[in-house]
């Protein structure tokens, strides 16, 4: 059996799932400590079920969300080491920052030295300004951590007071604006992960849950709960990641399709493409600032449920939302209370919003009918919009290699799957007008928890190594280090397995495959000789859900 | 709209063999560089996907022996299509301005293709103007060519094409492949002064580069007024390249890109692959985006001697008051340069260093008051290895007039004809650029 606990803003969800069938779910508000929340949905899915039976609990939570949108009390320091490049004064990298000298090439060569006194002057201006958190960034430290490692030591030796984190620790992606910024970020909200991990154990411990724990992350995989302390950025996005999962679950494996997930105030639109969603082609973004975590490419519009209806010149227009629909008791007509006016949903009470819409049109010399119909048709045509782009952002995903740019095309899909609020209605709208295929869950309202009880631990090694320097580096913050005895793609490639063997067992991911996304090996040559080589080598675990709903997923 | 467009193709799966200096490794470091940087989440630069460029797109260009199949690769095609997704990207309004960041470059291959030379097959920048020219009406289009070696490919094919101006500034050929861009090669008859060679003398730094710049070629472009700029941005003028001898640095180029505003950039040469590319790349991209690309020093800067020598800034000076004086003439008008039978002839040897071909060449070109005139070329390439073909080709003008048009098709027939007769040549080509119609007879 398997526990989904899917921690939303305005609910959180829970289920439990045995042979990818719902046996228990539970929804209920989020109260304001969000373990108590899990308490409160455990209390109701668990009760009746074996918890020897449980193989593993995962969770989404906006907590991370909601650390970093709060901008955290304490201020964080960042010490920089850009090297020769673009002006680091021009860069858009979060938090207080002071440029020093020191530089590494692309080759994970120093091209620069350190200067110790400059170290501690910038440390006592940081401390100057209050700060005690302390981040260190080096533009192609993940090929070379030297720098970043004696000034760490530099810090830790002086400077015990101050907390500190070196870049080549938080993530190993070649982009060191995004790795500085989760620097930034993961000093901001470790205290305070650390302490939710500590209460989620102990309120699994009173629950006699013993299993294994994990956190779900914003590419679609999950993380063991332990290890996700090193790694907290990877938390983000859990709703929008979950209900992408949630419509795989529901659509099937292989599945090409639109997901779409309609709250109130936002509709979240995102792709999957043979059965794995799309991942955004750069990483993700925490209010304006790149960070390097991995996210799925979910895009937002902002128009929900409760949208309002304006009219502006004689035409309706869509404006914000000022609360729930007006058949549901709310304040104003809404998108919803067009759908309900035009007999396209049962949600609320249809004769509030038909004396609304009528009196409300007529006053305006409109037709009541008309004014629905087009206040639905700004919807779609923002969907259809939106879809547009989508589309070509991932059309347009750039290609480095000719194989890439010849290889098989998927086709943009035809399907959409319906998840939240009146997306059941507006999705068979879009559906009959546009003639696609419109699926809608059976557990449509916990389809959140549902994804977050079937994802994957997933695993992704990007492994680089550059024989003559004699080092490699991968995607993960930390895992880096010297290499001898490599000379061809086949001990390469054997190095990598290793690694990526050992980092699975930390993971807990034992049942499965490895599969290589790509390798190559560039041969180094200098006056006409082979000084050495460069792999370049992706290992992962195969994407896509543990299990994907029995027959019963649709309705 | 203020964007930058950008295609970086680095073709990390091509070489032209393992070991030449057009391999996989050439762009990795720029890549690691690039993307380090994080300036592709800079919201001024948009980075596009390439796209292959259809054959009809090479065939409105070169005369492909035997065929544009066994002359390219899907790199090929994708190198060039970048270019021309990019040209499409700027005609729409999405970008303010483009960069190919993309191998294999182009700018030796010249009008007829009988295999590499310098490492080029087919010209990105020829089939990018002359995309340009058919699918948008654009007309005056000039090209400034900032590789360190001649871009004698892009001379060749706009040599008596008064639309385009070809400004190529080079080291000198008498000290570098291939062996041309002289000051008298200026222009055929009907495009006198629409191909401008500066030949700049070794060790020359930021200071001469810039100097040229702004008193040889931007008076030059003033006076052409063109409606697109297109640069061939080759890196091989920097002072660390193996293959060139000069001393410009990253910032030398950036500061001419960001003086020069090309509405497209495409990557020629440059092969210092560690200690040029990544910084010159950058910086061009940072001028062309408009950001500050003064922080981009090269790590081998300090060491370097950067001093332009008192000799080379003299012959500068000597090549600036040459062209001043050049361009300030009248041009003379186009039938007396024809002469008396209103033909140009022009008889050539061609070698092909990479692919080692010697390629005989026979061009004419006939006067026409009312437009550039019919092209026509005859060339053999014997090989010592593989076989060799003989060719000949007829090329009708975008803006032919009717009656060129007309005895170009006569023409055709008629060596169609003789060929059956008389079998003189392997493959017969006309080029219909006013009807984008592309013919080839094989035997």
């Amino acid at each position: 059996m398997d526990i989904g606990i899917d921690i939303g803003g305005t609910y959180t969800d829970g289920v439990v799932m045995q042979d990818n069938e719902v046996i228990s779910y539970a929804k209920i508000p989020t109260g304001q400590d969000i373990t108590v929340s899990i308490r409160q949905v455990l209390e109701q899915i668990v009760s009746g079920i074996n918890k020897k039976k449980v193989d593993r609990l995962v969770l989404s939570t906006t907590l991370i969300t909601n650390l970093l949108a709060q901008e955290r009390k304490f201020p964080v320091g960042l010490i920089l080491l850009p090297g020769p490049g673009v002006n680091p004064r021009t860069l858009r990298i979060k938090g207080k920052s002071i440029i020093i000298r020191g530089a590494i090439d692309y080759r994970g060569r120093i091209i620069e030295t350190l200067d110790e006194q400059e170290v501690k002057k910038a440390v006592e201006q940081l401390l100057l300004e209050g700060i005690e958190y302390i981040g260190v960034a080096c533009k192609f430290c993940q090929r070379n951590p030297l720098l970043e490692e004696e000034i760490v030591k530099i810090i830790k030796e002086d400077y015990p007071q101050i907390k500190c984190l070196a870049s080549n620790q938080v993530h190993g992606l070649l982009n060191w604006v995004r790795r500085a910024n989760g620097t930034v970020y993961q000093l901001m909200v470790a205290t305070e992960y650390q302490f939710f991990i500590d209460q989620i154990n102990k309120t699994l411990e009173q629950y006699d849950l013993t299993c294994p724990v994990f956190i779900l992350k914003a590419d679609g995989g999950t993380i063991p709960l332990g290890i996700s302390a090193q790694h907290p950025l990877e938390g983000i996005f859990s709703g929008p990641t979950a209900s992408m999962l949630g419509g795989l679950a529901a659509g099937g494996e292989d599945l090409t399709t639109v997901v779409m997930d309609i709250g109130g105030t936002t509709t979240d639109l995102g792709l999957i493409l043979k059965g794995v969603p799309l991942q955004a082609a750069k990483g993700a973004i925490i209010n304006t600032y790149p960070i390097p975590s991995r996210a799925l490419a979910v895009s937002s519009l902002a128009l929900g449920g409760d949208t309002s209806l304006n009219i502006t010149n004689k035409k309706v227009c869509l404006g914000k939302r000022l609360g729930c629909a007006y058949c549901l008791g709310g304040p104003h007509l809404t998108i919803t209370d067009a759908l309900v006016y035009l007999g396209l949903s049962e949600i609320g009470d249809i004769s509030l919003a038909k004396a609304k819409m009528e009196s409300w049109a007529y006053q305006h010399d409109l037709v009541p009918q008309k004014l629905a119909e087009e206040a639905l048709e700004l919807f779609l045509d923002a969907l259809e919009e939106k879809l547009e782009n989508i589309f070509r952002q991932w059309e347009e995903e750039p290609a480095y290699r000719v194989w890439q740019l010849l290889s098989a095309k998927v086709d943009r899909p035809r399907t959409i799957v319906c998840i939240g609020g009146p997306a059941k209605d507006l999705g068979e709208l879009w559906g009959e007008k546009k003639g696609w295929n419109v699926v809608i869950p059976q557990y449509a309202s916990v389809a959140n928890a549902i994804g977050t009880a079937l994802a994957k631990t997933t695993l992704r090694l990007d492994f680089f190594a550059d024989t003559q320097q004699k080092i490699y580096s991968t995607n993960i913050g930390g895992v880096h280090g010297r290499v001898t005895n490599i000379s061809k793609l086949e001990g390469a490639r054997d190095f990598s397995k290793h690694l990526f063997q050992e980092i699975r067992q930390k993971w807990n991911i034992i049942d499965e495959e490895v599969e290589i996304i790509y390798e190559e090996g560039f041969n180094i040559i200098r006056g006409w000789e082979t000084a050495g080589k460069i792999f370049q080598i992706g290992l992962q675990t195969p994407p896509g859900l543990k299990g994907y709903m029995s027959k019963g997923g649709e309705i | 709209m203020n964007k930058t467009g950008l295609i970086f193709f680095p073709a990390f799966d091509w070489a032209i063999s393992p070991t030449h200096p057009e391999r996989e490794e050439r762009l990795l470091y720029t890549r690691d560089q690039i993307f380090e940087e994080g300036i592709l989440d800079n919201p001024r630069i948009t980075e596009y996907k390439p796209r292959l460029a259809d054959l009809e797109d090479i065939e409105r260009v070169h005369f492909c022996v035997p065929d544009v199949v066994s002359q390219t690769t899907n790199a090929h095609l994708i190198s060039v299509g970048s270019a021309l997704k990019l040209g499409d990207a700027l005609k729409n309004g999405e970008i303010k301005n483009g960069f190919a960041m993309v191998r294999p470059p182009g700018h030796h291959a010249m009008r007829v293709v009988h295999g590499n030379r310098g490492f080029c097959n087919i010209n990105n920048e020829a089939i990018l103007v002359e995309y340009l020219r058919s699918k948008y009406g654009i007309r005056r289009i000039a090209i400034v060519d900032t590789d360190v070696h001649h871009g004698d490919g892009t001379q060749d094919i706009f040599y008596h094409d008064p639309d385009i101006l070809f400004i190529s500034m080079h080291q000198d050929g008498r000290t570098i492949f291939p062996g041309t861009g002289f000051v008298d090669e200026a222009g055929g008859p009907g495009a006198y002064l629409k191909t401008i060679n500066i030949p700049l003398p070794t060790g020359m730094t930021d200071d001469g580069f810039l100097k040229v710049w702004r008193e040889i070629i931007k008076p030059a472009l003033d006076i052409f007024q063109p409606e697109l700029i297109i640069n061939s941005a080759g890196q091989d003028n920097h002072f660390t390249d193996p293959l060139a001898n000069m001393k410009v640095t990253a910032n030398g180029y950036a500061k001419l890109t960001e003086e020069l505003k090309p509405d497209l950039a495409v990557l020629e040469g440059g092969y210092a692959v560690e200690t040029a590319l990544p910084y010159v790349n950058l910086a061009i991209l940072l001028a062309l985006a408009g950001e500050d690309y003064s922080c981009v020093i090269e790590p081998q800067r300090h060491k370097a001697d950067l001093r332009q020598a008192r000799d080379v800034s003299l012959t500068i000076d000597k090549l600036i008051a040459y062209w001043q004086d050049r361009l300030n003439q009248a041009t003379p008008d186009k039938e007396s340069l024809f002469g008396k039978d209103r033909r140009y002839k022009r008889q050539r040897s061609i070698f092909y260093d990479t692919d080692h071909i010697l390629e005989k060449q026979l061009e004419t070109v006939e006067y026409c008051p009312d437009c550039l005139g019919l092209y026509q070329v005859s060339s053999s390439a014997p090989r010592e290895l593989g076989k060799g073909y003989s060719i000949r080709g007829i090329s009708i003008p975008l803006y032919a007039c009717n009656s060129c048009q007309e005895r170009a098709y006569e023409y055709w027939e008629r060596i169609k004809v003789n060929n059956i007769r008389k079998v003189e040549y392997d493959v017969l080509y006309l080029q219909d650029k006013k009807n984008n119609r592309y013919l080839k007879e094989s035997r």
